[in-house]
């Protein structure tokens, strides 16, 4: 991994917008431990996790234009954008994604043009912004963008988010401006609308299709932002794996039992009915086309120009999932009721008696 | 002794089954990144070689003109209205007669990646959608890469005209190539225009399953899923002479003049062997 600061004269300064999510305290906690960096600042609505030590937290809200006079005054070398809403769910109003994501970088952005010392921004985007259809690239490079039709809200609200950091870096030669475009990340204690639909007991998929994807594996994701954060490169860069996989084969290595339906009966359990009605997952448009059409992005420039090469490959990501996932579900059945009522006949008279004991403290 | 031996046969290939079944019910089978599983396309062949032996009888020639290995790009003539089965007889070919048998990748109509299953099969025996970038990215992963110019308009012209090529679209194949470097290896199909002759067409059937058309042969739809057997023509399948067009550099892949007179080269090469071949091979069915 390229750990180069071209600007090495004294360490960065770098400012990181929704500090609080999952990702942007990963990023602090990464930065922290980096000697090149002087002072990494966080900005959210609420605090970050407590193990964070050397950030600092700043309670701001980058939608209100009073963000315009806080950026300035942090004096910042790098803007890390992760003030976004990467995982749209059917109970988060597409409004209020449309405000976070494009009035959020919008204001942020309008900061930036006050911010003299800024020397790159470094979004982290999402690769939602290329869809899932079926007729596309099975491999898409960062040029290709909009060359396919955007059909769901929440690639229109991606793309408008894109178009403004575009139109910003035409404006300002200097600073460098890199769009990363995330695939979906996964990783066994992420709380997330494709890891929840992984995790049902039963998943349920959509009849005749198989789609191609790429998960990145968590790790992956968060050097990947550390690493763009090092060596930031102009324009748009794809971070995703190498290789893809099906999902039928995920599911399989996964052991979880499938249950294919037609995808009008499909999309409704999955969407917002299953998940009032049923508790089961839910997901958007953008997560159903997903998983029926799928989506591969290419990662050379990910590899060649910000010089960072995914540990995991797409299977590896699933595999090692896997791994983690099944050793966290053996824990509860380590001591299985029948060998702890074998155990307890030594102490007790019936062993019946014993087994009913054992029940609840299995359950427990 | 020779029933026990057969019944013995038989187990091993039971068992042998069963392996491969529950292996890949766990999930432990390989997919390329494009999600093409040979695997899976080994258990296909059987089916595409009795097509091919019995119910096509299929001649080849030139089939010295494919590489072994390498990238190379085949243009062929398309038809069969319904499922055009020329692809899947192209690579059988190349799997039967060459002396370094390879899989080929097939550009697909996109329509058909809408399909539930269709799209499945076609992704796992090696086809991709038929957009530029995926034919660019295969040819420079050396892969033989097959494509249909005519497109649709192959696929979907009547009985009537057959074995007439239609226009060659805006000879994106061709700049394919040039990006590539890769050859252009004409291929002549003849017998797959009588498959499912295709006799007139329904618009209002097509726009209600939403396909590009929607045929009527002689058996479509009116027998149902019977209707979908394809009909017992004899084929004829000849590899024509390579054109090297890797002189010219990726540069020249702009370049629309270059890119008309390639195209219109390969499809006077390919007209020309399809009219060769049907002459040889006489009558359509016998």
């Amino acid at each position: 991994m390229a750990r180069g600061d071209k600007r090495s004269s004294g360490g960065k300064r770098v400012v990181i917008t929704g500090v609080s999510s999952r990702w942007g305290t990963e990023l602090a906690r990464t930065l922290e431990r980096d000697s090149s960096i002087d002072a990494v600042i966080g900005i959210d609505l609420h605090p970050p996790a407590e193990d964070l030590v050397r950030t600092e937290y700043l309670e701001a809200d980058i939608r209100n234009p009073v963000i315009s006079r806080v950026l300035p005054s942090l004096e910042p070398d790098v803007l890390v954008h992760c003030g976004i809403v990467w995982y749209p769910e059917p109970d988060k109003p597409a409004r209020a994604l449309h405000d976070i994501n494009v009035i959020g970088t919008l204001q942020l952005l309008a900061a930036c043009e006050k911010t003299p010392s800024l020397k790159a921004i470094v979004a982290r985007g999402s690769a939602a912004i290329y869809g899932s259809a079926p007729s596309t690239p099975a491999f898409f490079t960062e040029e290709m963008a909009r060359s396919y039709p955007l059909e769901t809200r929440f690639q229109r609200d991606i793309s408008e988010l894109e178009s403004y950091f575009e139109n910003f870096d035409r404006r300002h030669p200097k600073i460098t401006c890199c769009m990363l475009r995330y695939q979906p990340e996964i990783g066994p204690d992420l709380d997330v609308p494709l890891m929840r639909y992984f995790n049902l007991p039963v998943v349920p998929t959509q009849l005749g299709f198989d789609p191609r994807l790429q998960l990145l594996h968590a790790e992956d994701a968060t050097e990947a932002l550390a690493a763009a954060v090092a060596n930031p490169v102009n324009g748009a860069v794809n971070v995703a794996p190498s290789g893809t996989i099906s999902l039928t084969k995920l599911l399989r290595l996964a052991g979880r039992p499938t249950l294919p339906l037609p995808h009008i009966v499909a999309e409704p359990i999955l969407s917002r009915f299953g998940r009032d009605a049923l508790g089961a997952a839910d997901l958007s448009t953008d997560g159903l086309r997903l998983l029926r059409y799928g989506r591969g992005c290419d990662n050379t420039r990910l590899r060649q120009e910000i010089g960072f090469e995914p540990r995991f490959t797409a299977e590896g990501a699933v595999r090692d999932f896997v791994a983690k996932a099944s050793g966290r579900r053996l824990l509860p059945s380590a001591h299985p009721a029948g060998l702890r009522s074998r155990l307890n006949t030594d102490h007790s008279s019936s062993p019946a008696s014993a087994a009913a004991q054992s029940v609840p403290e299995v359950g427990s | 002794m020779n029933a026990e031996q057969a019944a013995a046969a038989l187990t091993r290939v039971a068992t042998e089954v069963g392996a491969t079944l529950s292996r890949r019910m766990a999930g432990e089978y390989t997919e390329d990144e494009w999600g093409f599983d040979e695997e899976f396309a080994e258990l296909a062949f059987p089916f595409f070689e009795f097509l091919y032996d019995h119910w096509w009888r299929v001649e080849v020639s030139g089939i010295e003109h494919v590489p072994g290995h390498g990238r190379a790009l085949m243009a062929a003539n398309h038809a069969g209205s319904i499922f055009p089965f020329d692809a899947t007889m192209i690579g059988t070919a190349i799997m039967k007669e060459h002396p370094l048998p390879r899989f080929s990748r097939a550009l697909v109509l996109n329509w058909a990646f809408e399909l539930p299953y269709i799209s499945l099969f076609l992704r796992k025996v090696g086809g991709v959608p038929a957009v530029p970038d995926n034919a660019v990215r295969l040819l420079r992963q050396d892969d033989l890469v097959m494509v249909f110019p005519e497109g649709l308009k192959g696929t979907g012209k009547p009985f009537a005209e057959r074995y007439r090529l239609a226009r060659f679209g805006r000879g994106g194949f061709v700049e394919m190539a040039l990006r590539t470097g890769a050859p252009i290896i004409p291929v002549a199909v003849v017998g797959s225009e009588e498959i499912y002759p295709k006799l007139a067409e329904s618009s209002a059937l097509a726009r209600l399953v939403g396909a590009p058309f929607f045929p009527l042969t002689p058996t479509f739809p009116w027998l149902g899923p019977l209707g979908l057997v394809p009909l017992p023509s004899r084929w004829r399948i000849q590899f024509c002479e390579p054109i090297d067009v890797s002189g010219y550099g990726p540069e020249a892949a702009g370049d629309h003049a270059l890119l008309f007179d390639i195209s219109e080269q390969v499809r006077e090469r390919v007209q020309e062997a399809v009219y060769d071949n049907l002459v040889a091979r006489g009558a359509a069915f016998m």
